[in-house]
């Protein structure tokens, strides 16, 4: 397998090598950026259109009241939850070969979610008026309905997005007192210095901060469980055939973890690359997360079969028919090619060699979060088309330019974040990375020691 | 704004569909002495649409025009639906039928728990509310609704170029809204109909006797196909049309049915998903002999 | 509250209205000062109209022929919704999708609003006065046989003022012309039961047969049969449930409703209808057994294409049913030898012994002058040959649009040009207004006074309209002032103490207040209770049926040859809402779809499936239709319910002026159709038009109700249900 990290890294160098990615950006960045802010350029001058004309340029009608919207919102609550499962839920199983990477990958939680919540506004028709859904103290005495999911769902995302935030913030601490005690002078220097919050690496803010994050990360997995099973409610708890499905939360928590996990490669490759993380993003940790995805992979295809399953053998006609539609309708050939991404590609993760080939994986990574967007797509769409009422089954829906302008917008808002995070906050866990070589060295003198003093 | 309310209120609020064994909740208002329904005899509807546009007349429907209609988005509240028998033959030598559909008013309405901001109710005369100033527009209503009669407004009609031109906004019936864009709407059984005549009843001290109030849609049916009044009076024609085809309200499979042959036509929509909806139809007869 | 670009000005300018017509109307009730008042409120309504609740005044539809009683709900003085009239004969309270559309009518955006004048292509707006003047001017010297009336069916005191008018004008020239009528069957009607429209008794029958006579849908008073109808299918009838056979090439609304669906070769009926005489076998008149002599089941079925078993079957359902009613509709008059298929049809009924019993004779009306002038299509020939031979100097034209429903062979809108001096009466700037000299802008249905007796009459009455709110537009005249000035210019005498058609209306019901029931009653309190229930039951001695629906001289043409280079026959359909296309402007109608096809807002072509796949003509490709006379393209339907040999297109679509909603709205088929004209009456055969079809290359997404995917049927068995009739009881129903 390889080391996950050289020993002998010095701590020095650890911190030169990350805070020289905090240094003036290249043109490259700038015209990525460039590029960014033009394509959510077109996602807000087609939601200021939406929002001046009205819903119907999105292409929708009755029954087709939901479309790419909804669809690119769970898929980007599905990208949020990489984060969680790699700095909380690998965190708790003391998985050391998350230390590297976890940063980025918590950022991009926090990104996606400001994304996915991003696609809830825009998918109201009175936008304006979203705020009826908080319970705010108002003259009519009205509460939001707390029967229906919509409303768990703003609820969970937001308390969500909230301990992601903290989770993410206080988890970098100690990387901005690095930061406030190693860069020049200037607005960086303050700025490190106010998010440093006076971190002076003492023992007891240590043994503070251990608990902090422990007890930030336990109550972090049953939210990020809980949110996606709640956005799973949305249909689970509808009677709409294709919906109607109790394995729904546990597959779209599995399909969010994937996702992630799929993202997650994605952007390690690109950071890897581009801030020449080598050492510390190394090969044997690509292996690891390739295989975790792997395994995530044939959950979700194992869950993908049960609702098969479950639609077959439950002789409830509509629901195969549904499924049927799928399989066979117009959106067959997105059916199919999620099914392919999904459930196929992901075997090429099994094959050693290309485990760690570059090229490959950062392809493999970007067909698999097609797959998934694919599945958002297919969950949303063939019911409406092809629900209980046949009159109003409906052959001729697609998306309209608005709805895709937006989404396509929504890929440019995220890049917009991320990497102005990348250039604001370290990428990389410095003091994790530390740690991480501190315990590789011990365990290698161990080894000596053992060897040498054997009898 | 109450949290006590909220409290004190709690079961009733969670208790606010009808259970088979356990009958209507009990709240102050309710059972109230009024239930509307309505029972649709399909084998006098003759297709005609006169009920389609006599609604749109009454209710400030927009038309849409056709780009609009082609996408799906035409705005009728009844819609009429024409069925073939489905055996491909060569010709329909059985004619065809007609159904027309609109909001069936559920008991336990799918529509009303989804909403997020509570936007569709249950009125404490039987109707299915739609309150058009709290929708914010999130459209969960008319995805969970098995038989698709909710209509959002993708545009903003009134605003809109042919809509309603000068002076036909003078048509416009000023007992209810004009809806803007945004917000979903369907059949209200004429709400504005049926309070007007409640509060006439009440002024005058007396219940609403049927025939005292008219759906629109009703009120123009040439063939009479449509009924609608009390289902709690016994003496309204839409109550013993309902206990002479023995079709109960809040049951998911009628007794009749349990049995095959009875020689009793009338039935609802999507019974057994347990909406409880309170339109009765009554099937097409048809001779075959002839 | 409304959102919209209404604002409040006009809502007050309203309401300024009804106040201040009440306000002047009013006698001496001022707020200030006598006389002197400088402050009106802005709501002064009558001391029974309390504002936000509506008060219901009774009027008369004119939407179509029907001429049902409505009721119209008026609110801070305009009319907001109309309703059937309780108390009406016809229609008992119930309207039809047609009649609701008449607010539509009334608050249209495209209504001529101000007299024109033509000045070469344009209209110059001028003022009655001139108007009027220049009418005078233009008929002076000009003479009695040179001057033409053109109008729809007319009936009640217009007819009179209109007749007074052509006799003051020495004319006899007027020509009562509707595109779509049941001319052929009237005649036959005649010849067979000696009144044109006998009162037909739906209620009373146990089996209907018809022949394509669209009784639910758009033949002659649909909302009055559908209420028959209705009572036809009830099981706890003395005759039990009723059975309907429809027998038509095309499935009209009617057909969707049967037990039994039809389908025959075009022009085939009368030989069905003989055949099924024949089959009746003994107990029907040597004659009847003469004539149908040849008929035999197997001969008919060659013919017709209705299979031998279901003559007999046919005939066997009527022998046993008695009494039953057979109808005759537009699908079997219109063709060459349409009197014919009526003859034969009428033949069936009096074999059947119906007559009497379900064909009833109608009252006597009294007044032979305001009894209807029905419209038919002989008389567009006629005035079409007298404008192509230049014998007419000035036309009148009033509730006709001739240049959109004449075919094109005919060369009316050439023949127009002929005439120099055209006057058009209009409510829109239609095809035949933008032909004339001169148009007059009328009051909507909504806003005119008048009179009315329709043509079916089930109690013999009169009708009246009267409006239900002030006119909209300050320049629009009812037809009844416009003809009463015009009147006045001839016979200034006679009609000087008519102030209005108001008073003249007024004055001639209150004239009559005896023979109508209301001897010794107040003139004031009679003609004030006549308005409230505005109709009152006309004296009339029950009439008696005269005729001899006669075999003798009853001859059949065979089934007509395929003509080689035009292998389908067209059938032009007649809908509910589109009619002859006079209400094509209104969108209710254009968005209300179809009942059979579910298009909305265009033409189609319906074409049966196998028809469809020999020609590899799919569901949206636009196809050409030409017929000898003219082409038009349209989008196909594949349609299940018309003969493999015939193709549909609806009629009313295609308008090239008329308003926002008609133009550039499909496409007109009564251009293309042949000039063929049934050979009794002269009427224009609609059915007789010979087409091809032929792909043009482009296709469509068929913009329709049941949605794209060619309608799905999946909701038959469990959404829409159908039971047999020996399934079910129904004599226990309530």
């Amino acid at each position: 397998m390889g080391k996950d990290i050289r020993e002998d890294i010095a701590w020095a160098q650890i911190n030169t090598d990350v805070l020289k990615s905090l240094e003036n950006p290249r043109k490259l960045f700038w015209v990525i950026i460039f590029v960014a802010l033009m394509m959510f350029g077109v996602g807000v001058g087609c939601e200021v259109y939406q929002y001046q004309t009205g819903m119907g340029v999105a292409g929708l009608n009755n029954p087709n009241v939901w479309g790419l919207y909804i669809a690119t919102f769970i898929f980007w609550i599905g990208m949020s939850h990489s984060g969680t499962l790699l700095s909380a839920i690998l965190h708790l199983m003391h998985a050391d070969w998350r230390k590297p990477i976890y940063r980025f990958a918590e950022a991009m939680t926090t990104f996606s979610l400001m994304t996915a919540g991003l696609f809830v506004m825009v998918h109201l028709g009175r936008l304006w008026q979203f705020y009826y859904a908080v319970p705010y103290p108002n003259e009519r005495w009205t509460w939001p309905n707390f029967q229906s999911p919509l409303l768990w769902d703003a609820m969970a995302i937001f308390t969500y997005l909230s301990s992601s935030v903290i989770f993410l913030y206080v988890g970098s601490i100690p990387d901005f007192a690095i930061c406030r005690d190693n860069v020049h002078p200037g607005w960086r220097k303050k700025l490190y210095t106010l998010l440093a919050l006076g971190w002076e690496g003492t023992d007891r803010q240590w043994r503070n901060f251990r608990v902090t994050y422990l007890t930030v990360a336990c109550f972090l997995i049953p939210l990020a469980v809980s949110v996606h099973s709640i956005v799973a409610s949305d249909f689970a708890m509808s009677q709409q055939p294709g919906w109607h499905v109790t394995s729904f939360p546990p597959y779209f928590v599995a399909g969010a973890l994937y996702s992630g996990c799929a993202a997650i490669i994605t952007l390690f490759i690109i950071l890897r690359y581009v801030f020449k993380f080598e050492e510390y993003m190394t090969m044997p940790i690509l292996k690891k997360t390739v295989r975790l995805t792997f395994a995530i992979a044939m959950v979700w295809t194992y869950l993908n079969w049960v609702e098969f399953a479950t639609v077959w053998y439950s002789h409830d006609e509509v629901a195969k028919g549904v499924l049927i539609d799928k399989a066979t309708g117009r959106f067959a050939p997105f059916w199919w090619a999620m099914n392919f991404c999904g459930s196929v590609v992901p075997f090429t993760m099994m094959i050693k060699r290309l485990q760690t080939n570059i090229p490959v994986m950062f392809a493999v990574s970007l067909l698999l979060n097609l797959g998934m967007w694919l599945e958002r797509f297919m969950i949303v769409s063939p019911t409406f088309s092809h629900g209980y009422y046949p009159w109003t089954m409906d052959a001729n829906y697609w998306p309209s330019m608005v709805q895709w302008g937006i989404v396509f917008g929504s890929f440019g808002w995220f890049t917009l974040l991320f990497m102005t995070f990348c250039k604001i906050v370290p990428s990389v866990s410095m003091y994790e990375v530390k740690e991480m070589v501190y315990h590789r060295s011990l365990a290698t003198k161990k080894a000596e020691l053992g060897l040498e003093g054997g009898h | 704004m109450s949290v006590s309310n909220l409290l004190e209120n709690w079961s009733k609020f969670r208790h606010n569909h009808p259970v088979e064994d356990k009958g209507h909740p009990d709240w102050q208002a309710y059972p109230s002495e009024i239930k509307w329904a309505m029972a649709i005899d399909l084998d006098a509807c003759t297709g005609c649409n006169a009920c389609s546009v006599a609604c749109y007349a009454e209710n400030n429907l927009p038309v849409v025009g056709k780009e609009k209609y082609s996408h799906g988005q035409a705005m009728h509240w009844m819609r009429i639906e024409r069925y073939w028998d489905e055996d491909n033959r060569e010709f329909p030598d059985q004619g065809a039928q007609f159904l027309p559909m609109l909001c069936q008013q559920c008991e336990a309405a799918p529509c009303e728990t989804v909403c997020p901001v509570g936007a569709t109710n249950h009125t404490e005369d039987g109707l299915n509310s739609q309150i058009y100033n709290r929708c914010i527009g999130s459209r969960y209503c008319s995805a969970n609704c098995p038989y698709k009669v909710r209509y959002f407004n993708w545009y903003d009609y009134p605003s809109t170029e042919n809509v309603w031109p000068a002076p036909m906004e003078q048509q416009l019936n000023p007992d209810l809204t004009v809806r803007g864009k945004g917000v979903m709407e369907k059949c209200t059984f004429c709400k504005q109909r049926t309070y007007t005549a409640r509060n006439n009843a009440k002024t005058e001290g007396r219940k609403i006797h049927d025939g005292d109030v008219q759906t629109a849609c009703q009120q123009a049916c040439p063939t009479n196909a449509i009924s609608f009044g009390n289902l709690f009076d016994p003496e309204s024609r839409v109550a013993k049309q309902w206990e002479q085809q023995q079709v109960e309200l809040i049951k998911a499979e009628q007794e009749k049915d349990v049995k095959p042959g009875n020689n009793l036509r009338g039935y609802r929509i999507f019974e057994e998903l347990r909406p409880y909806p309170s339109v009765m139809y009554l099937e097409r007869v048809r001779e075959n002999g002839v | 509250m409304i959102e919209n670009g209404f604002n409040r000005r006009d809502f007050l300018k309203v309401l300024g209205w009804g106040g201040t017509a009440v306000a002047l109307s009013g006698c001496g009730n001022t707020s200030i000062e006598n006389g002197k008042e400088t402050v009106v409120s802005y709501v002064e309504p009558e001391d029974y109209a309390i504002p936000s609740i509506g008060v219901y005044f009774n009027s008369t539809c004119a939407q179509c022929d029907a001429g049902c009683n409505i009721e119209g709900r008026v609110r801070e003085g305009r009319v907001l919704k109309l309703e059937g009239n309780p108390g009406s004969f016809i229609n008992r309270g119930k309207m039809c999708g047609l009649g609701q559309a008449g607010v539509q009518a009334h608050y249209n955006p495209d209504r001529v609003r101000e007299p024109l004048l033509r000045n070469g292509s344009q209209g110059e707006t001028l003022t009655w006065d001139k108007a009027l003047s220049l009418i005078n001017d233009k008929l002076n010297g000009v003479k009695g046989e040179e001057i033409a009336f053109l109008t729809g069916g007319v009936s009640g005191h217009v007819k009179v003022l209109l007749n007074n008018y052509l006799d003051a004008l020495g004319s006899k020239n007027h020509y009562a012309y509707e595109a779509v009528s049941p001319s052929v069957v009237r005649a036959a009607n005649k010849k067979a039961y000696g009144v044109e429209m006998p009162r037909l008794r739906l209620d009373k029958a146990k089996v209907i047969v018809s022949f394509g006579a669209d009784f639910l849908g758009a033949w002659v008073s649909p909302v009055h049969f559908s209420q028959q109808y209705a009572q036809f299918r009830k099981g706890n009838r003395p005759e039990g449930r009723g059975v309907l056979v429809q027998i038509e090439s095309k499935m009209t609304l009617t057909g969707a409703n049967a037990d039994r669906w039809i389908p025959i070769r075009p022009g085939t009926e009368g030989i069905l209808a003989l055949g099924i005489v024949n089959a009746l076998g003994a107990g029907i008149p040597a004659d009847a057994v003469a004539a149908a002599k040849d008929y035999t089941a197997d001969r008919v079925s060659k013919d017709t294409g209705v299979p031998a078993e279901q003559i007999i079957r046919l005939a066997e359902l009527l022998k046993e049913r008695s009494p039953s009613l057979v109808l005759a509709g537009a699908a079997a008059e219109g063709y060459a030898h349409g009197s014919q298929n009526a003859a034969a049809i009428a033949l069936l009924n009096q074999v059947l012994g119906n007559v009497g019993k379900t064909v009833e004779a109608p009252a006597n009306a009294q007044f032979a002058q305001i009894t209807p002038t029905t419209g038919n299509r002989a008389a567009l020939r006629s005035l079409n040959d007298s404008m192509a031979q230049g014998k007419l100097k000035v036309l009148f034209s009033y509730g006709a649009n001739p240049v959109y429903t004449a075919p094109d062979a005919l060369k009316l809108q050439d023949n127009l040009k002929k005439v120099p001096f055209k006057v058009v009466f209009a409510h829109y700037l239609d095809e035949t207004a933008l032909e004339a000299d001169l148009v007059l802008p009328l009051d909507s249905a909504l806003e005119d006074w008048g009179t009315s007796i329709p043509e079916y009459q089930v109690e013999p009455h009169l009708s009246i309209q009267q409006p239900l709110m002030e006119r909209l537009y300050p320049n629009t005249r009812g037809v009844g002032d416009i003809l009463l000035a015009l009147l006045k210019q001839r016979r200034a005498d006679e009609y000087k103490a008519y102030e209005d058609f108001y008073s003249y209306l007024r004055g001639a019901v209150v004239q009559n207040k005896a023979a109508l029931g209301g001897a010794g009653a107040d003139d004031d309190a009679f003609w004030n209770e006549t308005l409230s229930n505005a109709l009152v039951k006309l004296p009339g001695a029950a009439g008696s049926l005269s005729g001899k629906a006669s075999a003798v001289g009853l001859t059949l043409p065979a089934p007509a040859a395929e003509v080689v280079a035009y292998p389908l026959r067209l059938i032009p359909s007649v809908s509910a809402s589109m009619r002859d296309g006079r209400h094509a402007n209104l969108s209710w109608l254009q968005e209300s779809p179809d009942p059979l096809t579910t298009v909305v807002w265009d033409s189609w072509v319906e074409i049966h499936p196998k028809t469809a796949a020999k020609l590899g003509i799919v569901e949206g490709d636009i196809v050409e239709v030409a017929s000898q006379n003219g082409s038009v393209t349209s989008q196909a339907y594949l349609f299940p319910g018309i003969h493999p040999d015939a193709i549909s297109m609806p009629l009313g679509y295609g308008h090239e002026a008329m308003g926002r909603y008609a133009k550039g709205t499909g496409v007109n088929v009564f251009k293309i159709l042949d000039p063929v004209f049934d050979k009794e009456t002269g009427e224009l055969a609609i059915n007789e038009t010979n087409v091809r079809i032929s792909k043009v290359g482009n296709r469509v997404v068929v913009v329709k109700e049941e949605g794209p995917n060619g309608g799905s049927q999946l909701g038959r068995k469990k959404i829409a249900v159908k039971v047999s009739s020996d399934k079910v009881d129904l004599s226990k129903e309530v």
